[in-house]
């Protein structure tokens, strides 16, 4: 029998799966790497390990779960997480660490890059926006504040560029993901000029511009040999998580909107329109050449309730989180929704979309006498949920949204799930014990083979029965709230430019 | 609750227990003038309130104890009544002489005395040493712990140096578990597993052992495994052979040591278990993986 192998490299970890042709799940396996913080914007991650730590998960599941049943891996797909810059020198050996998503040292550059008007054409240009995560600001960053790094480095690239080169001798990027580096044009696939002017290197300092079907040589024979895989396996460059969570939830075209939430979360919609948006507030990723999915990404998801659950929870055993949370959510069910007029405002670790303050904070707001800690915990996620609402009511001055598809931890947690239903007032589905990522590189391969004609077609193949209905009295009642929270989103905007300052 | 004092050297009750530098209990009525100054010693010193505030300066910083705080001196550090006197109140002490000690590579040895293994005391002196910080403690056993051994060294009932040097281990033992408990709360794993894997980076040429790693985070074993486990896919020992070979890759490309010397600072008991794996996992030995790697060139 023949199988897919996706391989998802991460925020924390690479996780890998195995589909037979069907799209049936065969098995998966994760295997975690570390974050650094070695200063406190910075946000790096190790090739090396992330590289080791994928062929060690991927030999111990080939082993346990593929060549054990007879299967034969057909191709093998990659999804990587957004943003990452990794710089190599000439003989391909990384300079030090990759800097990741979460990096902020370029906060100062995007800021002034942003009020600057090469700032709004960069991002019409380029989709990305102007922000401390996009590899534009943090190559610049490295030119600026490094500048032996930077002419040490012959090229800088992607994680997943890095770790597809050592396995088969390529320098790639897809389309996909080369769209979120804040580099290349997404209306004429090419490496933006005023871009690289900005960061100050020629597109030669850049990895080849490649479909996200592309077929990047073949295995290394030592991998071929250590993996137990043959020549014919296919490496295809695949997209980025975001782009394949939006294709694995099979929203395709007009009326579905994705949210993921895990640690931070977006909203997603896709179409072959980019959205423009006067206000820079959404991104315009590439999904394939002609097809875009747009939307706003917000820091504050499920790692907000992590965070309240460390300080408030009562843990019973040591580090266990899981249990303590639970906990948490059966007594948040027992208020009303709307927490009886206790709001909270989730920016912890700053805002990305609708607002894009970095300075925002929390904000507990509206505490009354009555106010239990069980209205705490309630306020505390339907904080995090109305943010996530009001990137979807922004999005949906673009676009027509009639259902919502979910996935990611905190989302899938049924009492949030419901409370997205209610909030949004729109029926939510989700899949379940199901992971969009590796659907979607699933179906990226499973359309590579001709299994089915286009994208669009495997999109459509993804059915999801309506998991939660939006419930009115429910509705009605986060409604009258929602106002105030927007409101105060936008209102304390001063304040929290002071308060910032005061805690740096 | 009696007065004693004992001293080495003075006290024959100490004859069997050369390790004991000092041990007494003292109900101090009033203040005299440079009764403590600061100083450091070479002897591991415990102190153990039972009434009074005691202002002390330890390391030139301040603290204040109350009744059931319990506080560890170690070698070389130094340690004063805040005023250069002992305050009014009733604490109890003893001075331990250490066979070796070393804060550069946190080593310490108890000597023979001890029943502790030689991992047990290398993780408990990891735990001791960890921050350098002098620390407070509240371990109100630690009281009575102290009381057994004076109980044991005065009435010398048939075992009772064995007891009483079981009783010091133990006294150990609580003090490493209770410091762990109060620097890490238990409420994030992620965080702690991060201060774990800083610690095997800086350490990664040790034989680390599954005890070791769950003691530095204040788990048992089987709890340690699980959480391990579920967190980074991998088993504890797994996961380090992973940062073994991420580190040994980095010094394949970047520096002119050998591969013996890369295993063995890396962690691999040979050269030969260190191709062995490499291999297993990449497919390349290591110097065909630093070939190829120049080859590039």
């Amino acid at each position: 029998m023949e199988c897919i192998i996706t391989i998802e490299l991460g925020t924390n970890a690479v996780r890998v799966f195995a589909f037979d042709l069907k799209s049936n799940i065969i098995g998966s396996m994760k295997g975690s790497y570390p974050t650094f913080h070695t200063e406190p914007d910075y946000s790096e991650q190790d090739p090396e390990q992330i590289f080791i730590t994928m062929l060690y998960v991927l030999k111990n599941f080939l082993t346990e779960k593929i060549h054990s049943k007879k299967y034969k891996v057909r191709s093998i797909c990659f999804s990587a997480s957004m943003h990452s810059v990794l710089a190599i020198d000439k003989k391909g050996v990384p300079l030090g660490n990759a800097i990741t998503w979460a990096d902020n040292r370029g906060k100062k550059e995007a800021q002034e890059l942003k009020k600057h008007p090469l700032g709004k054409i960069l991002y019409t240009a380029t989709g990305t926006p102007i922000h401390p995560m996009s590899p534009l600001v943090r190559i610049a960053w490295i030119k600026d504040h490094d500048a032996q790094k930077f002419k040490a480095s012959d090229k800088f690239v992607a994680i997943k560029t890095y770790i597809i080169q050592q396995l088969t001798g390529e320098y790639v990027l897809d389309y996909s993901l080369a769209s979120a580096t804040g580099l290349m044009n997404i209306h004429n696939l090419k490496w933006e000029n005023d871009a690289l002017y900005f960061a100050g290197i020629t597109a030669g300092r850049l990895p080849d511009l490649v479909p996200v079907f592309y077929s990047a040589g073949k295995l290394r024979k030592e991998y071929q040999t250590s993996l137990g895989l043959s020549a014919s396996t296919k490496i295809i460059t695949g997209s980025s998580d975001g782009c394949l969570a939006t294709l694995g939830a099979g929203v395709w075209g007009k009326g579905k909107a994705v949210i993921t939430i895990e640690d931070s979360g977006a909203v997603r919609v896709a179409g072959k329109q980019v959205l423009q948006d006067e206000k820079q507030r959404f991104f315009n990723y590439l999904l394939t050449e002609k097809f875009y999915v747009s939307g706003g990404p917000t820091n504050n998801g499920g790692i907000i309730f992590d965070w309240f659950t460390k300080q408030f929870g009562d843990f019973k055993n040591r580090f266990d989180i899981e249990f303590c949370m639970e906990d948490l959510i059966h007594e948040a069910s027992k208020i009303h929704a709307g927490s009886d007029g206790l709001l909270f405002l989730p920016y912890l670790l700053g805002e990305r979309a609708p607002i894009w303050n970095a300075n925002a904070r929390g904000v507990y707001f509206g505490v009354n006498i009555k106010h239990e800690r069980s209205h705490f915990i309630r306020a505390t996620i339907e904080g995090i949920l109305y943010e996530i609402y009001s990137i979807g009511k922004t999005l949906q001055e673009h676009r027509t949204i009639n259902s919502l598809s979910i996935n990611g931890s905190f989302a899938s947690i049924p009492f949030c799930s419901q409370m997205i239903a209610d909030i949004f007032n729109k029926p939510v589905n989700l899949r379940k014990n199901s992971d969009s990522i590796g659907l979607g590189a699933f179906l990226l391969c499973a359309t590579d083979m001709g299994i089915y004609k286009t994208l669009e077609e495997a999109a459509q193949t993804v059915t999801l029965p309506d998991s939660y209905k939006p419930q009115k009295a429910d509705h009605e009642m986060y409604m009258k709230y929602f106002p105030v929270f927007e409101k105060l989103s936008t209102k304390l905007s001063d304040e929290f430019g002071e308060i910032a300052g005061l805690q740096k | 609750m009696n007065q004693f004092f004992l001293q080495q050297g003075r006290s024959g009750e100490l004859q069997l227990f050369p390790h004991i530098v000092e041990f007494a209990l003292k109900k101090n009525y009033s203040i005299q003038l440079n009764s403590l100054p600061p100083a450091a010693t070479e002897s591991i010193r415990i102190y153990c309130i039972t009434e009074g505030k005691f202002e002390w300066a330890i390391q030139d910083r301040h603290f204040t104890l109350y009744p059931g705080d319990i506080t560890m001196i170690l070698p070389g550090q130094k340690f004063g009544g805040s005023r250069g006197f002992l305050d009014i109140g009733t604490l109890s002490w003893i001075h331990l002489q250490v066979e070796k000690f070393d804060p550069l590579s946190k080593t310490l040895l108890f000597g023979k005395w001890s029943s502790l293994s030689k991992t047990e005391s290398f993780t408990i002196a990891k735990i001791l040493m960890m921050d350098h910080a002098p620390f407070l403690l509240r371990l109100s056993e630690a009281e009575n712990i102290l009381l057994d051994i004076k109980h044991e060294i005065l009435n010398q009932e048939i075992g009772y140096a064995t007891r009483a040097n079981h009783l010091i281990d133990e006294l150990f033992i609580l003090l490493t578990r209770q410091l762990t408990r109060q620097n890490n709360p238990g409420r994030d794993f992620p965080q702690t597993f991060m201060k774990l894997e800083q610690t095997l980076r800086k350490n990664l040429n040790h034989q680390w052992t599954v005890e070791e790693m769950a003691a530095l985070v204040g788990l048992g074993t089987t709890a340690f495994n699980e959480r391990v486990k579920k967190y980074t896919g991998f088993s504890p020992l797994n996961y380090l052979i992973n940062i073994r070979i991420s580190e040994a890759i980095k010094m394949l490309k970047r520096e002119n040591c050998n591969v013996t010397e890369i295993a063995l600072e890396t962690g691999f008991y040979s050269s030969q278990h260190f191709s062995t794996t490499f291999k297993k996992l990449t497919g390349y030995t290591p110097s065909e993986f630093r070939k190829k790697n120049i080859l590039n060139d």
